[in-house]
């Protein structure tokens, strides 16, 4: 099988967000001698270029966004052995912890800028929903997060919002994370108000800005 | 219909499943599989579609999916199952002719059909959004409540007591859900319609305890508490507590189901199917004496993009043809106060919604997120033309919305945010700007001279 041609199958394989097609896939490109770098740069990446741009336009939905994320997930763990084994490692873009706040049990915008991330290359850690501020800053600790992404759809649950920037300035931790926040309620004036790092209107608009916190 | 308690030992004993496996292998596909089966497809030049076999279609969809997939409870991560027989049964002996309101302002809430002639339900009100003062929140219930065509009102959502922000679950949220009841009372009473029902009960109020302390403090039997379930299919233990409490309080229930389009519903097929799969789901699980469907953009955060039109009439079509449990749409609009595309915005969704089979809650600006982006004017404007519109072909709906859609689609991402309440009226009087006024009677002859729109009441500012 040419190089081209195995690329196609791995970013067709994303594109549908099929894990046992794209996994086969790797193993195949891995027997054939493709290095795991040029899977993932030549073959998965241009997949999920396609499926951010189909999503962009409106073409495509959260189902197909979870399932290529997904599948993006299932492949790494099956690569990032190979890269250790190589005494290499990849460079993620960075890591987000994301969930949505103490009283609040809102998902799918959450879910969308998740999916999002993980195309954009950062390693998230999803903690779910109705999350305490502590959480927060505990799990940004554990793993070294970038940034901490939290998400509060309704005005009685913006303040928990707040909170986690208390608890991070409590901690004596402010200035060590990026916190982006969003959700239907917010705004860019409630952002500024609380001291956040920024505001997302949208999912696009949160990758956007986490692009440029861990460009800094 | 099955007892709620049957459906509270479903989620406590149904079958497990993790939510990722209820989201991706159950939702998704079985979703997928009834949209391909049924042959629902999007077709964004009739945002207002006229096809009954297509309705029957997303209904007959609807209940498939809904018997197949169930709803997931959160909190023991399990499912809740439906048969047929149950599902059929439920539509067979659900709630009709439910009248909300006391006194004077007691009214039987209408069940309509496609191009029905019967006026539509008109709720009226801030629709849930944030309002910074008590002041503002009592003088927009009375101008709400001064509506003529005004059934019922929606209160705003208020955010803070005493200066301090509210916090859900906290006693602050106890107190705020208490004071916006009372606030509404009051407002309603200034207005001359104390009897007037309340119909989303409590917005201000996130959490079961705030609802209930809210029915301690003045909600009546005779309003109706606002329960929702989760994005998509799913509920929580809070929610089920509402609607336990409802029920043994004797309290109407409007049922909300806010499909997201873009979501887990995927594109407008989807959302339709789901929107319509919902109907059963608030007699069985919600026990609603109304749906209250209001398909909402992932992207834009409005229900007036094309896609949602489309969406939310064929749901309207497919569950109005085929259940007797009312529909109640609200609307999500991008634009602020005082804008000539809110108008226009408002127009459009409801008119989708009315021909359609619907009523409507009227409703929101400024995505209904903005602090203080609201006024009465707005709605006012838009319950005159849903009931304009009552008893129009969905084929003339079609070429109106058409026409308003390319008016404002392409601004819905960058909308204009037009006035604060206080910046559009004043706060003081109640009363609005004279350019408000202006504005208001340029679009309703817009509506009446190019769209042939017969306004059949009395405006207080004409």
């Amino acid at each position: 099988m040419s190089d081209e041609s195995i690329h196609q199958r791995l970013s067709a394989a994303i594109i549908a967000g099929e894990k046992d097609k794209l996994s086969a896939a790797i193993e195949d490109a891995l027997k054939g001698g493709t290095p795991p770098a040029d899977i993932i740069e030549k073959g998965m990446s241009p997949g999920m270029k396609d499926v951010g741009e189909k999503f962009a336009r409106y073409e495509i939905y959260l189902p197909e966004m979870l399932l290529a994320a997904e599948a993006w997930e299932t492949a790494m763990k099956i690569l990032e052995p190979k890269f250790l084994e190589a005494g290499t490692e990849r460079k993620k873009t960075g890591r987000v912890v994301l969930g949505t706040v103490k009283g609040d049990v809102h998902s799918i915008g959450k879910n969308i800028v998740g999916a999002m991330l993980k195309m954009s290359g950062f390693e998230v850690f999803d903690l779910g929903i109705d999350i305490a501020a502590s959480a927060f800053v505990t799990k940004a600790e554990e793993t070294g997060a970038d940034i901490i992404a939290a998400s509060a759809l309704m005005s009685t649950t913006m303040p928990q919002q707040k909170s986690i920037i208390e608890h991070l300035e409590a901690r004596g931790e402010r200035g060590k994370y990026h916190v982006l926040i969003g959700g239907g309620s917010t705004s860019q004036e409630w952002a500024d108000s609380i001291g956040a790092d920024g505001y997302g209107r949208t999912a696009g608009d949160a990758v956007t800005l986490a692009l440029k916190a861990v460009a800094k | 219909m099955i007892s709620f308690a049957t459906v509270v030992e479903r989620a406590l004993n149904g079958p497990i499943c993790t939510e990722r496996d209820f989201e991706l292998d159950i939702f998704v596909p079985n979703l997928r599989k009834v949209v391909e089966k049924y042959g629902i497809k999007y077709d964004p030049q009739h945002p207002v579609p006229a096809d009954d076999d297509l309705a029957d279609r997303v209904w007959a969809a609807g209940l498939e999916f809904l018997g197949e997939t169930g709803v997931y409870c959160l909190d023991t991560e399990r499912r809740i199952l439906f048969t047929r027989e149950e599902i059929a049964g439920a539509l067979e002996t659900g709630p009709r002719g439910t009248v909300f309101g006391e006194g004077r302002d007691a009214k039987k809430m209408p069940r309509r059909s496609p191009e029905d002639k019967t006026p539509p339900w008109c709720s009226v009100g801030p629709t849930s959004s944030p309002v910074s003062s008590e002041l503002f929140y009592v003088n927009l219930v009375q101008a709400h409540a001064e509506n003529p065509l005004g059934d019922s009102i929606t209160i705003p959502c208020l955010t803070t007591v005493n200066g301090q922000p509210i916090v859900g679950g906290s006693p602050l949220g106890i107190e705020g859900a208490i004071r916006a009841v009372l606030l509404t009372r009051e407002g309603m009473r200034r207005a001359g319609r104390p009897g007037m029902p309340i119909v989303n009960g409590v917005t201000t109020a996130a959490q079961a305890q705030e609802h209930i302390a809210a029915h301690r403090f003045g909600i009546r039997n005779t309003d109706a508490l606002e329960i929702g379930t989760v994005h998509e299919m799913k509920i929580d233990f809070d929610s089920l507590n509402k609607i336990a409490y409802s029920l043994a309080a004797g309290s109407l229930i409007f049922a909300e189901n806010g499909v997201i389009l873009g979501g887990l519903a995927g594109g407008p097929a989807g959302t339709a199917v789901v929107t319509a799969a919902y109907n059963p789901v608030d007699l069985l699980l919600l026990r609603g004496a109304v749906q209250h469907p209001f398909p909402t953009h992932f992207d834009l955060g409005v229900t007036s993009a094309r896609d949602t039109i489309w969406a939310r009439s064929l749901a309207n079509q497919a569950v109005t043809r085929n259940s007797s449990l009312p529909v109640v749409n609200v609307g999500y609009s991008a634009a602020g106060p005082m804008t000539r595309m809110l108008l226009y915005e408002h127009s459009a969704w409801v008119i989708g919604s009315v021909v359609s089979g619907g009523s409507v809650e009227v409703g929101a600006s400024a995505r209904g997120t903005a602090l203080d982006y609201t006024s009465p004017m707005d709605p006012l404007f838009a319950s005159e033309v849903a009931h304009a519109v009552a008893g129009m072909r969905r084929q003339e709906a079609n070429g109106i919305v058409n026409a308003l859609l390319e008016k404002y689609e392409a601004q819905l991402r960058d909308p204009p945010t037009g006035q604060k309440y206080q910046e559009c009226y004043d706060a003081v009087s109640g009363k609005p700007k004279p350019e408000f006024i202006e504005l208001y009677r340029e679009v309703r002859r817009e509506m009446a001279d190019r769209f042939g729109l017969q306004f059949k009441h009395a405006s207080p500012y004409l």
